[in-house]
């Protein structure tokens, strides 16, 4: 229930169709900048839980969250009786507005021709009306790193809200990351590499080729960036510079444990800031990543183990790795076929699996703020922190869970998505 | 006491990668203790005590007890007295449910698209059926007991399907569902159109390119199949009335047709059709054909448009196995909306929840809960979307689907509630024998205590490839 002290405002409230857990909408032009949820069960993921808590958001930021606190006059209230306030989820990789359709070939922007990208920027191609976001962000995921695919450095990542009129506006980083793959022996079939159409002895040299080009390529682009006023600018180059200065992290999107070893000994190598991604052989090496403070962001768990694997590989190895002390987030690694929405469900998965609930929260919170350098922005329920969060009646990981107001950027949300449109649409069809 | 190894573990096999860093994966290089799964023997007496019994047909039993004899489920409820000599499972905590069926699943099938013609009746799964298939055991491991394997959907009469229950380690022809009607693969729209496929330079393509060739040839292999049930129907009478009157001419047979015998059987209500389908225009059009020749679609698979016409779906009574909430991998799943199940389900359509995969079949009890979610199905109906609706549909609700006495024991039992987020499956049992036991099974945490073990140097030989 939403009540406003100031009459008039109710008028704007655009009141949907009764739907099972569907909140009412607000229309993005009637926007309050002052709500108060009062009454409810705070779960900042830093601290303790908050009972009967009351979180006061003003002009996009969370202005004050806790037990004694009262929300201000004007403030439009959300009675969080029985609710609970937690902060927006963030997907630590996807293709979010990079794809719409997955067997449409136009829908789909995610894959440059060539190996080496490196000065390609995704934020500049995504696409702020994907039907995916709404959709998305109906189930509390507020944020996302969405990157491209294929070739050997695909170039940035952006970190993006889930909502904006434009790239920029979405953006909390739009380069956040600097995007690589390792190369692998055979690229698929068996844990540790084989399989594929070459003999393994082939497949053995392609893969050691592969991985000279790439130190070649980053020896070049270190020389590069080492030079003053370089003539001509090799573009390709000079966007590795933050990578090879230490100043952005690199991502590895990477599986086995032969990958990873070869990650490590390049970053000793160019003295580069890596964060691990899917790495589903991580748990192999998990002391020594917790010795050398490299984050991993793991998933997607809705994956079947490589080869004769454990069954339960790919939903244990998060909950080893964070026991050895390891930083996890997640990841979907949705590719346009709709499962960012998903990305607690991952989390859960981990949990039924040895991974403690509440690191599995953090690992889409504020663990992912960490590892992307915002965690002074989001991530957690903190005053000062920008107002990415939502409201539901239980715990996120649990599929029965409804979300009932999500706040990005301290706005309200409208249920404006497909996928509860087409429902009400349908819903009130009459019988035939 | 049969044995299996499930992973003979040279844990470096096919890492070669000399002088990179990934060469050193053959360090690794050393056998592990084989992990061996032990078939239970049939017949005995087992009695699951203290659980919370989801039944999936009346309801949820606190602190109760299933007892099993000979494979059958003998008592289910509060206050049954277990007999001496029963093997006891306690199940103090733990939450009992039917085992899953996965009312579509491609598992264990060497191939599932023949796809040269455009009506290929007559091939069938369990032809080519293996027992050694890894997401057979996987699925199992996700309590799942009972699959139902179908053709592809690379053209519109795939072929026969086959039930199975997953009694991994036995010999194959062990696991047919033995007593689960016949039933035959149908499909509609972009797949059998090959929209989302390259075409082959210079071959011609394959007829129909479009939905309403679908239905033209529906009606085309329906008619031939009507005369040929027309011309058997002559010869069986001919040869009853010279039986009776003991003269004339032997009549000739008409000659046999696989693939019209198969069509015949659908004709006469014997063989279940299972229909790929996603438009609600493209699933009006199925269900006018089978009205206008007479049979019922046991189940419309994926039918993510099922809630713009469940209305007609429930009249004309065919069951709907759909996806929880997958979308937009194509454009004909644009449309599909995570209320589907439950709306339907609403509308009076029996609902299943299926996997089409190795990897959802593994976690179907999470798919299941998202009938809750979104739409607001109650608990019983969404377990019931992954057990007894799939029976019904395959025809096997008399002898599998709920905890129900006199039903085979297929059952999974969970550390807790099946739909909670930390939820896993300890044990499978199918039949009344545990198939699937977590505490023995081979999992990361064994493997990894395992490689703890095997630092030892003299334990490096032998067995890498």
């Amino acid at each position: 229930m939403i009540r406003r002290s100031v009459a008039a405002a109710i008028a704007t409230l655009a009141l949907a169709a009764p739907l099972v857990g569907q909140a009412p909408a607000v229309q993005p032009s009637s926007r309050p900048d002052t709500y108060a949820i009062t009454g409810a069960t705070i779960v900042p993921v830093v601290g303790a839980r908050v009972a009967n808590g009351t979180v006061v958001i003003r002009n996009g930021r969370i202005e004050a969250a806790g037990a004694g606190v009262s929300a201000p006059a004007g403030a439009m209230v959300i009675d969080g009786r029985g609710l609970f306030v937690y902060p927006g989820l963030i997907d630590s990789g996807d293709r979010m507005g990079l794809t719409e359709i997955g067997s449409v070939p136009g829908g789909q922007d995610t894959q440059e021709l060539g190996q080496y990208n490196p000065q390609n920027d995704v934020i500049t191609a995504v696409n702020p009306s994907s039907v995916h976001i709404p959709v998305t962000r109906a189930n509390g995921v507020t944020s996302a790193v969405t990157s491209a695919e294929g070739g050997m450095i695909q170039g940035t990542a952006a970190l993006i809200d889930l909502a904006g009129w434009t790239p920029e506006e979405m953006a909390t980083r739009g380069r956040v990351a600097m995007v690589m793959t390792y190369p692998r022996v055979g690229g698929g079939g068996r844990r540790f590499g084989g399989g594929g159409g070459q003999s393994q002895a082939n497949q053995a040299e392609t893969q050691s080729r592969q991985v000279q080009e790439l130190y070649e390529y980053l020896h070049n682009a270190r020389a590069y960036n080492g030079r003053s006023n370089p003539v001509p600018q090799n573009l390709a180059y000079a966007a590795l510079g933050p990578a090879l200065r230490g100043e952005m992290p690199v991502i590895f999107d990477v599986q086995t444990e032969g990958q990873i070893r070869g990650v490590l000994a390049l970053a000793d190598t160019f003295k580069l800031k890596v964060v691990l991604r899917g790495a589903t052989g991580s748990w192999a090496l998990a002391d020594t990543l917790a010795a050398r403070k490299i984050p991993v962001v793991v998933g997607p768990l809705t994956a079947t183990p490589e080869g004769d694997a454990p069954y339960d590989a790919v939903y244990a190895y998060p909950g080893v790795l964070a026991k050895a002390g390891v930083t996890i987030a997640f990841q979907t690694s949705d590719g346009g076929e709709g499962d960012a929405r998903n990305l607690p469900y991952n989390a859960a998965l981990a949990t039924a699996y040895g991974l403690d609930p509440e690191e599995a929260l953090r690992a889409i919170t504020i663990n992912p703020a960490r590892i992307w350098g915002v965690a002074d922005k989001i991530g957690s329920i903190e005053a000062g922190k920008v107002a990415n969060l939502f409201v539901s009646n239980g715990d996120p990981l649990d599929v029965r869970t409804q979300v009932k107001h999500v706040f990005i950027r301290g706005q309200l949300m409208p249920w404006d998505d497909r996928h509860t449109q087409e429902y009400q649409k349908w819903r009130s069809r009459p019988k035939p | 006491m049969m044995r299996i190894a499930l992973f003979a573990l040279p844990l470096a096999a096919g890492a070669l990668a000399a002088q990179t860093p990934a060469a050193q994966d053959t360090t690794r290089r050393a056998t592990l203790p084989v992990l061996k799964v032990d078939i239970p023997p049939a017949g005995t007496l087992v009695a699951i005590t203290n659980a919370t019994v989801l039944t999936a047909s009346h309801g949820t039993i606190e602190n109760g007890t299933v007892l099993i004899r000979n494979g059958k489920i003998a008592a289910v409820g509060k206050d049954i007295a277990v007999p001496a000599g029963a093997q006891v499972i306690d199940g103090n905590g733990k939450y009992v449910m039917p085992g899953i069926i996965d009312a579509h699943s491609h598992s264990g099938s060497e191939g599932i698209n023949e796809g040269s013609l455009s009506n290929t009746a007559m091939v069938r799964i369990e032809d080519v059926l293996r027992e050694d298939g890894i997401g057979l055991y996987r699925s199992l491991a996700g309590g799942v007991t009972t699959l139902n394997i179908l053709h592809g959907s690379a053209n519109t009469i795939g072929g026969q399907n086959a039930v199975v229950k997953l009694r991994w380690g036995l010999p194959v022809d062990s696991l047919l569902f033995a007593g689960a009607p016949p039933g035959i693969k149908f499909a509609l729209g972009e797949n059998v159109r090959r929209t989302n496929v390259p075409q082959i330079p210079g071959r011609t393509p394959r007829y129909p390119r479009t939905r309403m060739g679908q239905e033209e040839l529906l009606r085309e292999v329906f008619t031939r199949a009507r005369e040929y049930q027309g011309e058997w129907r002559v010869y069986e009478t001919a040869r009853r009335q010279r039986g009776k009157e003991a003269k004339g001419l032997e009549p000739i047979p008409p000659k046999r047709d696989l693939q019209l015998d198969a069509l015949v059987e659908i004709l006469e209500g014997k063989r279940l059709v299972h229909a790929h389908s996603y438009r609600s225009d493209e699933i009006l059009m199925l269900l006018q054909v089978a009205k206008d020749f007479g049979f019922r679609i046991a189940s419309l698979q994926h039918v993510l448009e099922g809630y713009k016409i469940a209305d007609e779906i429930a009249a004309a009574g065919a069951g709907a196995s759909t996806f929880a909430d997958n979308w937009a991998y194509k454009l004909e799943a644009f449309d599909a909306i995570p209320f589907n199940a439950a709306l339907m389900a609403e509308r009076g359509v029996k609902v299943t929840i299926n996997s089409d995969s190795d990897e959802r079949a593994r976690r179907l009890y999470q798919e299941a809960a998202k009938a809750m979610k979104y739409g607001g199905a109650s608990e019983e109906e969404a377990i019931r979307m992954i057990t007894l609706n799939a029976a019904s549909q395959l025809g096997i609700d008399k002898l599998t689907g709920s905890i129900d006495v006199g039903k085979d024991a297929d059952i999974a039992i969970f550390n807790g509630h099946p739909f909670a987020p930390a939820s896993r499956v300890e044990m499978t049992l199918i039949d009344g024998r545990v198939f699937f036991d977590r505490n023995k099974a081979p999992t990361l945490e064994a493997l990894i205590e395992a490689l703890k073990r095997r630092t030892r140097p003299n334990t490096t030989s032998g067995g890498a490839q």
